[in-house]
């Protein structure tokens, strides 16, 4: 029993590890969008350097809006690494399973 | 050789949340007194001293440097609100000027040992929900009843589903992002920390790593944060 409970939580603990490891590929459209954004400020600017300032204002916004995907992302991995909600429901799996 | 497995991963890098200083059963409720309250308590009383000494003896032309910091402080606020807001948002300026200041202090004192007020998603909702709630005020307020409900069936009635989602996500992604980017923040520096361990004492990788993770970060997050607020508040004003 002893065993098989220790199994059970390195898999769980594995696979949330990996879980962790594949929600972060989220990173990549934030980051696509973000170098996008960059772009083409530098291109307005380049054309029109006395609206710098609006234009940096607006990218930062913009930046922000791209990166919320990225953040929910982190959260998910965040949540599997360090509060993982699998391990509550595991044990309760593991007590009804072995009395 | 699987129990050594298991205790090599408590062993290792962990993240703690807000220390529970005291809690108490009120209502049929368990209220924890974290250390986030705490870390806020402290930050209020700096500000409060802070804004006490900067705001006591003006004078119509300033002779201070004292009195010139005030008005640097309040004329960025007012730029800043009258700029993204217009000018017949001035009410809204004590707010957003206490927001962006409170928000800065509160990821910048992190630096000093404590734990960043902001690293508490409890903290970064109450602040977001504040936001709603000034939203819908707002709407309500420009397009009485009849506008407020209206807003939500715009451009088709069949969109009101949708309109529900996108009205509740705005606070959730504001609460998350500020929340994300100061525990990611407080992950990567305790991860460099703790890989440093065993080689070398930490010197040097761990303050470039915070110039950007926490000053940089901080600062850009609570301008977001405050300019998201200005944006939403704006735009949910009914013609």
């Amino acid at each position: 029993m002893d065993e098989m409970k220790i199994l059970a939580n390195a898999i769980v603990l594995g696979a949330s590890a990996l879980g962790a490891g594949a929600a972060m590929i989220a990173g990549i459209g934030p980051g696509i969008g973000e170098g996008y954004c960059g772009g083409k400020a530098v291109e307005a600017i380049a054309r029109q350097p006395e609206a710098s300032g609006a234009v940096t204002r607006t990218m930062i916004i913009g930046d922000a809006i791209a990166e919320t995907t990225g953040i929910y992302a982190l959260v998910v991995a965040l949540l599997l690494l360090y509060a993982n909600p699998i391990f509550g429901s595991l044990t309760s799996a593991l007590e009804k399973f072995g009395g | 050789m699987s129990t050594a497995l298991l205790m090599a991963a408590d062993a290792g890098f962990t993240i703690q949340g807000p220390l529970v200083v005291a809690s108490w059963e009120m209502f049929g409720m368990t209220w924890n007194l974290t250390e986030s309250v705490i870390v806020q308590w402290i930050v209020i009383v700096l500000l409060a001293v802070l804004f006490i000494v900067l705001g006591s003896g003006l004078k119509v032309v300033p002779t201070t440097r004292r009195q010139a910091l005030a008005e640097l402080l309040v004329t960025f606020v007012i730029d800043m609100v009258d700029g993204s807001m217009g000018e017949k948002y001035k009410s809204y300026r004590p707010y957003v000027g206490m927001l962006i200041i409170y928000v800065v202090v509160c990821n910048l004192i992190g630096l000093l040992g404590l734990r960043s007020p902001t690293a508490d998603v409890s903290v970064t909702a109450t602040l977001a929900i504040i936001t709603f709630v000034m939203t819908q005020y707002n709407r309500a307020k420009t397009g009485g009843v009849k506008g407020y409900f209206k807003a939500f069936v715009d451009p088709m009635p069949f969109m009101l589903p949708s309109n529900i989602i996108g009205e509740i996500s705005n606070p959730v992604s504001m609460a998350l992002r500020l929340f994300g980017n100061m525990v990611a923040g407080m992950v990567i520096g305790g991860l460099i920390y703790f890989a440093l361990g065993s080689f070398m004492p930490p010197v040097v990788i761990p303050a470039i790593a915070s110039l950007y993770f926490d000053i940089f970060s901080g600062v850009i997050q609570a301008y977001i944060f405050t300019m998201l607020t200005m944006s939403y508040i704006s735009n949910a004003e009914c013609e």
